[in-house]
C-alpha cells in the first residue's frame, strides 16, 4: 500500500476505547448490515472490562442482541451478561408511560390515559416523541432513576440505522427548541444538553469498506457537523478482507479463482479505505473480517480488535 | 408461491424488498435492465442508488422526480426514477395544499421542517404512491419498485397501513379540533363529557401546553393533505396486494439472515400478498482446495464460501419445494455500469426460469 497523506496527523497507537471509556452516552451506528450491533456489544464488553458499569440499550423491537451476549432474551427487563455489564432491549413507549405515570398520581385515570387508543396513537404518530424516550431514558439510567437498576457508568445505545440514527441525535434539540413547557420539553432539553456535550455523548460509526456504507458515513459526518457542530468521536470499517500475500501461489482451478476473487474484494476495500483517508478527518479504526459471522465469539474478536488495533496511521489499512 | 419471469409483462408490477444493505437497488436495475432486454418497457424507481449506479444509469441528482431514459440498446426501453428521501414530503404538500397560503404555512413550520418526514412510514407510503400512479398510466410494461431502505423488510409492508390506522384514528381528529381560541388558550372542551376532561388534563399536564399548541398547527395545516391521503390510502393498499403486483425478496447469505428472510415471506403470505421470487445476494463460492498450501488467510475465502452454502441449504429448508430461491455469487466489484447490470439480470432470469426451482439445490 503506497503511502497516502492523510487528512490528519495519524494517532498512532492510541487506542480506540481510550476515547469512548470516560463517556456517559455511547450511540453506535451505521449503515444496515455492517455489524453494528456486534460492534455496540463489543464496545460495551470492554468498557465494562475497564471498570465502567455498562448498559447495552437496544431498541430494536425484534431482540437479538442477546444472542450477541449469550444470554436470555431481556423482554424489556436489564439482564446481566457479566459482572458490570447489563443488556436491556427497550420499549420506547415504556418511557413515555412512565412519564404519565409520574405525572398523572392518579391511578385510575393513569389506566384510562395508558388504555386509550388515542393515546397510543400519539405515542406512535407524534415525530420525535420516540427518539427523545430513547435518549431520556439512557439520561434516568445514568442517573439511576430507573426502578430495579442502579445507575450505571455508561450506556452504550446500539441506534437504528444511519438516516435514522442521526435523526435519534437531533429530534430531541428539536423537540426542545420547538416545544417551550411540560414534561416532554423538560426531558427534551436535558437530553438535549447530553447529546451535545461531547464530553459527555461520544459517537461512533461503523462501516463496511465499500461504497455504498462508506458515502452513507460520509453523509452522516457531514449531517453531524452541520446540525450539532461535532463529528463522530470514532469510525469503525468492519469487515476488511485481509491484504493477499505476495507469496500466494495459486496452483490453478479453484485456487486461481479464490485469489482472484480475494485480490478482487481487497481492491475494492483499499480503494475505500484510502477515500476515507482523505476524506475522514478523525480517528478512524480498521477492523478484519473474521472467519465467524454472529454469537459471542464474534463479539469476543471484535473486541480483541477494538483492544490491540491502532488508530489511523497508513499501516491500519493493512489488517 | 408466484412464478416471475423478467421476459414477460404478468404481472407488471414488482416490489423489491429486504433489509438494509444485502444490494436491493442493484437488484432492481439490473432486472429493470433485463425486462428492457427482453422488449418490455420497463420503469426502475429507486431511493438514493450509489453514485456509481446512478452513472451507469444516467440518473444525475437533477433527475430526481422525473423518468430518465437509460441509454441500452435493447429491444425495450429502459427508464429510472430516482425517489428522494428528503424532498418526498415537500412534494406532498405542493401537490395537496390548498393554497400558495396553506403551503407555505405548511413548509414554514418548524416542526414540519425537522420533524414531519419521520412521521411514522411516510417515506414507504409516498413511495407506493408513486408506483399506483405510474402504474396508472400504463406507460410501462414492467414497473420495478426498488424500497426504501428499511431496518426489517416487513417495516415496508405495514408503513402504509401505520398512515391508514393513524389517519383514521382519534389522535387526528382530536389534533384537528380548534383547541384553542384566538388568544393561544386552550378552549372548554365541555362537548366531550368527563373523557374530554379527562384528556384535557392528561393534555395540559403531560404534554404541556406548548407542544399541543405546535403539533395542533401542524395537523391543521395538515389537514387538506391528510384528506388526499386518505382517498389513495385504500388504492394503494389494493394494488399492493393485486394480483399484478408480485414481491421480490432480496436478503444476503449466511444463517444470521434467515429468520428476518423467513419471516418476511411468512408475513407477506399471510396478508394476502404475492411472493415471487427470494433472491439471495454476494454469495460467495466454495473452493476446493487446500487453503494452507495457497497463502496464509486463505482460509478465511474458503470458510464464506462453506458457511454461505450452509445458509442457503438451511434457506432452502425453511421454504417449500415449489419457492423460487435464486442465488447471486459475490462480484468482484459491485456491478456499477450497464454491462455488469446486463450479465447479473441475465443469471437473475437464468434462475427464474430454470425448470428445477432449487438452482442451487441440486448443485
Amino acid at each position: 500500500m503506497s503511502e497516502v497523506s492523510g487528512a490528519t496527523a495519524p494517532v498512532i497507537g492510541e487506542e480506540a476505547l481510550d476515547r469512548l471509556v470516560g463517556r456517559g452516552l455511547i450511540v453506535v451506528t451505521g449503515k444496515g448490515g455492517v455489524g453494528k450491533s456486534a460492534l455496540a456489544a463489543a464496545i460495551a464488553r470492554a468498557l465494562a472490562r475497564r471498570g465502567r458499569r455498562t448498559l447495552t440499550l437496544e431498541v430494536d423491537p425484534r431482540e437479538n442482541l442477546h444472542q450477541l451476549f449469550d444470554v436470555p432474551p431481556s423482554g424489556g427487563q436489564a439482564v446481566t451478561v457479566m459482572p458490570g455489564l447489563l443488556l436491556q432491549n427497550l420499549k420506547p413507549q415504556q418511557v413515555v408511560d412512565w412519564v404519565v405515570r409520574r405525572q398523572v398520581k392518579i391511578e385510575m385515570l393513569v389506566k384510562r390515559v395508558l388504555d386509550s387508543p388515542i393515546y397510543h396513537r400519539f405515542v406512535e404518530g407524534a415525530p420525535g416523541l420516540k427518539e427523545m424516550a430513547i435518549l431520556g431514558h439512557a439520561l434516568r439510567l445514568l442517573r439511576g432513576e430507573t426502578p430495579g437498576i442502579d445507575a450505571v457508568d455508561t450506556v452504550v445505545l446500539d441506534a437504528p440505522a444511519t438516516g435514522h440514527g442521526i435523526y435519534l441525535l437531533t429530534a430531541s434539540r428539536l423537540f426542545a427548541d420547538a416545544i417551550g413547557e411540560g414534561p416532554f420539553a423538560d426531558m427534551a432539553r436535558e437530553v438535549a444538553e447530553l447529546t451535545a456535550d461531547a464530553e459527555r455523548t461520544g459517537l461512533v460509526v461503523v462501516t463496511l469498506a465499500e461504497e455504498m456504507p462508506v458515502q452513507e458515513s460520509l453523509e452522516l459526518r457531514e449531517a453531524l457537523e452541520e446540525q450539532f457542530g461535532r463529528s463522530p468521536e470514532l469510525l469503525v470499517i468492519n469487515g476488511v478482507y485481509p491484504p493477499v500475500p505476495e507469496a500466494a501461489t495459486a496452483t490453478g482451478g479453484d485456487a486461481d479463482e479464490l485469489l482472484d476473487l480475494w485480490r478482487h474484494r481487497r481492491q475494492v476495500n483499499e480503494r475505500e479505505l484510502n477515500r476515507l483517508e482523505q476524506t475522514w478527518s478523525g480517528p478512524r479504526l480498521v477492523l478484519p473480517l473474521e472467519p465467524v459471522d454472529r454469537g459471542a465469539e464474534l463479539v469476543a474478536r471484535l473486541e480483541r480488535g477494538l483492544e490491540e488495533r491502532p488508530v489511523n496511521g497508513t499501516e491500519a489499512l493493512l489488517p | 408461491m408466484s412464478r416471475l419471469d423478467l421476459h414477460v409483462a404478468d404481472p407488471p408490477l414488482v416490489v423489491v424488498v429486504g433489509s438494509g444493505g444485502v444490494g436491493k437497488t442493484t437488484l432492481a436495475a439490473a432486472m429493470g435492465v433485463e425486462s428492457a432486454q427482453a422488449g418490455l418497457d420497463t420503469l426502475v424507481m429507486t431511493f438514493d442508488p450509489s453514485l456509481r449506479l446512478k452513472d451507469a444509469l444516467g440518473v444525475g441528482r437533477a433527475a430526481e422526480d422525473e423518468e430518465l431514459d437509460v441509454p441500452l440498446d435493447a429491444e425495450g426501453r429502459l427508464a429510472a426514477s430516482l425517489l428522494d428521501a428528503g424532498k418526498t414530503f415537500d412534494r406532498l404538500v405542493e401537490r395537496y395544499a390548498e393554497d400558495e397560503a396553506s403551503r407555505r404555512r405548511i413548509l414554514d413550520n418548524r416542526y414540519y421542517r425537522h420533524l414531519s418526514g419521520h412521521l411514522g412510514g411516510i417515506l414507504e407510503y409516498m413511495a407506493v404512491e408513486r408506483l399506483y400512479e405510474v402504474a396508472r398510466e400504463k406507460r410501462y410494461d414492467r414497473i420495478i419498485l426498488d424500497t426504501p431502505p428499511t431496518t426489517q423488510a416487513i417495516d415496508f409492508l405495514e408503513a402504509p397501513r401505520r398512515i391508514v390506522d393513524f389517519l383514521d384514528s382519534g389522535a387526528l381528529k382530536i389534533a384537528l379540533r380548534p383547541w384553542f381560541d384566538s388568544s393561544g388558550r386552550l378552549k372548554t372542551t365541555s362537548g366531550l363529557g368527563f373523557v374530554g376532561r379527562g384528556l384535557e388534563r392528561f393534555l395540559d399536564r403531560i404534554v404541556g401546553m406548548q407542544l399541543l399548541r405546535d403539533m395542533s398547527e401542524f395537523f391543521q395545516a395538515f389537514e387538506p393533505l391528510f384528506e388526499g391521503f386518505h382517498e389513495r390510502a385504500a388504492e394503494v393498499e389494493t394494488l399492493l396486494s393485486a394480483r399484478s403486483t408480485i414481491f421480490a425478496l432480496v436478503t444476503g447469505p449466511g444463517e444470521a439472515r434467515i429468520p428476518d428472510t423467513t419471516f418476511f415471506a411468512r408475513r407477506l403470505v399471510e396478508t394476502g400478498h404475492r411472493l415471487g421470487p427470494v433472491l439471495v445476494n454476494r454469495v460467495h463460492p466454495t473452493f476446493d482446495v487446500e487453503a494452507q498450501q495457497i497463502a496464509e488467510g486463505a482460509d478465511l475465502l474458503q470458510w464464506l464460501g462453506a458457511s454461505h452454502e450452509q445458509g442457503l441449504l438451511e434457506l432452502r429448508r425453511r421454504f417449500p419445494d415449489d419457492q423460487v430461491l435464486v442465488s447471486l455469487p459475490v462480484e468482484k466489484e459491485e456491478p456499477t455500469d450497464l454491462a455488469s447490470l446486463r450479465a447479473m439480470g441475465a443469471e437473475v432470469q437464468r434462475q427464474l426460469v430454470a425448470p428445477s426451482p432449487a438452482g442451487e439445490r441440486d448443485a
